[in-house]
């Protein structure tokens, strides 16, 4: 195997994601594998920012939340058009993103983690009791959608086309974006953002770009999400399930969108199936943290290209 | 009015002595560190424990339930934190969560997943300006008030709290001068892991002991520490009891208002004054 192997993969890399996808939906059923691909645009989402920028995000689920809460509000008293919907979702996204982005995107390391956690409990408490009035409160909403053309969205392989074709979509930008001189301006930010700073460039303009960006494919992550389960509940915005997000971009390898479709896959997977067999769910999920800090940093995707690329050639990350 | 003020300022004494530790740890090794949350719940559980040992008795219970901690404190430091000094930030908070989910599971095994309340140790109310205000509570404001002067003494007086401060300043020079840091470090560590099991003890006699009680508090915590400036041990002080204050009076208005009111205000501190790591 050398590298060019790997060239010519990502040559046809779209019609295999998409394949790998359409293979997994027999074998899990249609509803869970649609399920995997939300969540694993919600990874690339996140890793837009954190494999990328190198901007610990501890709250990305207020972005998703934000998302599925603007999709149910506009579907029950706007329009029930499920295009609508979305779009209101997206624009929710970019408005979030607006608002608490300058704020959020001046500070690095640490407080970025933690402002963007503080703001995400914020978030659940609105959502759970502020404007339970409209929201439901912890009972949720349930959302129906009508029918446009022929996409009933009360089928399920339609939920799966439709979620199968923006994750492509999603993929496809995202390659364009990271190999674009924006995406090499990200990735020099994380390396160094005084000496991009040097360089001439406003670099705070910038990583607001890259963060509405990234609130604005969580939101649509989070839409999608409601149109397979359709009802909302303030679990979508919870704090504490911050950590599966941050758990697969680890486990895919940061920094690729290979490695956080990798990473996405393979955590449904985990986390659908090993509690199972696994009682102590959380305990498991730690080690394996734990293991993947110290020992396996560049996670599946960067195991993969290390081995397929031969040893001593450059790592990933 | 007056009931109000006393809670918020017991709260504030609470959420001082927890967010000493992670305000140390903060400014003398940039970490943040989610296992705090984890000594802290550990803390009220040995009381817990203990208390059914001692019959009962509040202040023996206590000390072990701070004691005790001392041991799982140094495990953290030695083999998750000081293997990630010099590695970035981002995995040393996602290796320090993984702790506090493993501490989480292990707690809920032990002693399952349902509430614990621990009733008032002292139990009596003393009138102050018509208001009948618990002396628990009285106690807590005293021993939060205490500890910050006994703080203060150490770091301005002693040797080692000397030392402490000038790593925090200045890691390079300190070391340059032939100062083993790590070493300190590690006694700061130590030190701030006790003042959370203890933070722990004297907060579960209000709440409730339950696995996920770490998770509430760390994060007011943060917001303490960062609206106090990072490593700032008077700034500290300050924003625990006006954080406090403010959870107290906007819980009286509005109580499930109560904390995301404290998030706003680290937002509008945040704005106005931004926080470089």
């Amino acid at each position: 195997m050398s590298q060019s192997v790997l060239k010519t993969l990502e040559k046809f890399s779209l019609p295999l994601v998409a394949a790998a996808f359409l293979l997994l939906a027999p074998i899990l059923t249609v509803q869970r594998t649609t399920d995997f691909i939300i969540f694993c645009i919600f990874v690339l989402a996140y890793d837009l920012l954190y494999g990328y920028m190198g901007r610990l995000s501890f709250g990305h689920m207020l972005y998703l939340g934000v998302g599925a809460y603007a999709v149910a509000l506009f579907a029950e008293h706007v329009s029930a058009n499920p295009f609508f919907a979305i779009l209101a979702a997206l624009a929710s996204g970019v408005a979030v993103g607006l608002l608490l982005g300058p704020i959020i995107v001046r500070t690095t390391g640490a407080c970025f983690a933690l402002i963007n956690l503080a703001f995400n409990q914020v978030g659940f408490f609105l959502a759970l009791t502020a404007f339970a009035k409209w929201t439901g409160g912890e009972d949720g909403m349930a959302t129906f959608f009508d029918t446009v053309w022929i996409l009933n969205f009360d089928n399920r392989y339609t939920v799966f086309g439709f979620s199968l074709f923006s994750l492509i979509l999603v993929v496809f930008l995202m390659r364009r974006l990271t190999m674009s001189p924006f995406g090499i301006l990200l990735r020099m930010i994380k390396e160094n953002e005084t000496r991009v700073q040097f360089l001439g460039y406003n670099t705070h303009r910038y990583k607001l770009l890259a963060f509405i960006l990234s609130t604005t494919i969580a939101a649509f992550s989070g839409a999608l999400t409601i149109l397979n389960y359709t009802y909302v509940t303030p679990s979508f915005i919870d704090t504490t399930r911050n950590v599966e997000v941050i758990f697969a971009s680890l486990i895919g390898g940061a920094g690729s969108v290979f490695g956080a479709l990798l990473g996405g896959v393979s955590y449904m997977a985990i986390s659908n199936y090993l509690p199972n067999y696994v009682q102590r769910w959380e305990m498991f999920l730690g080690i394996a943290l734990l293991l993947l800090v110290f020992k396996f940093q560049t996670g599946l995707w960067g195991f993969i290209v290390a081995r397929v690329s031969g040893f001593g050639v450059e790592k990933d990350r | 009015m007056i009931s109000t003020i006393a809670y918020g300022l017991t709260i504030g004494g609470i959420f001082y002595i927890i967010s000493i530790g992670l305000s140390l740890t903060f400014g003398s090794m940039r970490i943040v560190n989610f296992a705090h949350a984890l000594i802290y719940m550990a803390g009220a559980y040995i009381l817990f424990a203990s208390m059914s040992l001692f019959k009962g008795w509040f202040i023996p219970a206590a000390i072990i339930a701070v004691v005790s901690v001392i041991p799982l404190a140094y495990v953290i430091e030695r083999f998750v934190i000081r293997r990630l000094y010099g590695e970035s930030i981002d995995l040393a908070i996602i290796a320090t969560y993984a702790v506090l989910l493993i501490g989480v599971d292990i707690t809920k095994w032990i002693w399952g997943a349902t509430p614990i309340p621990v009733s008032d140790p002292v139990g009596k109310s003393l009138p102050v300006l018509g208001v009948d205000l618990p002396v628990y509570r009285l106690i807590i404001i005293v021993v939060s008030i205490l500890i910050f002067i006994c703080l203060e003494i150490f770091f301005r007086k002693t040797i080692v709290g000397k030392i402490i401060v000038a790593g925090l300043e200045d890691r390079e020079a300190t070391t340059s001068l032939g100062i083993n840091l790590d070493k300190y470090f590690s006694i700061v560590f130590i030190l701030g892991s006790s003042l959370a099991a203890l933070g722990g003890v004297l907060y579960a006699p209000i709440t409730t002991v339950h696995p996920y009680m770490g998770f509430q508090v760390i994060l007011i915590s943060f917001a303490v520490v960062i609206v106090g400036g990072l490593g700032s041990m008077r700034g500290t002080f300050v924003a625990a009891f006006a954080l406090g204050m403010v959870m107290s009076v906007t819980g009286r208005f509005w109580g499930p208002a109560a904390e995301a009111m404290v998030f706003a205000v680290m937002a509008v501190v945040l704005i106005f004054k931004p926080v470089e790591v």
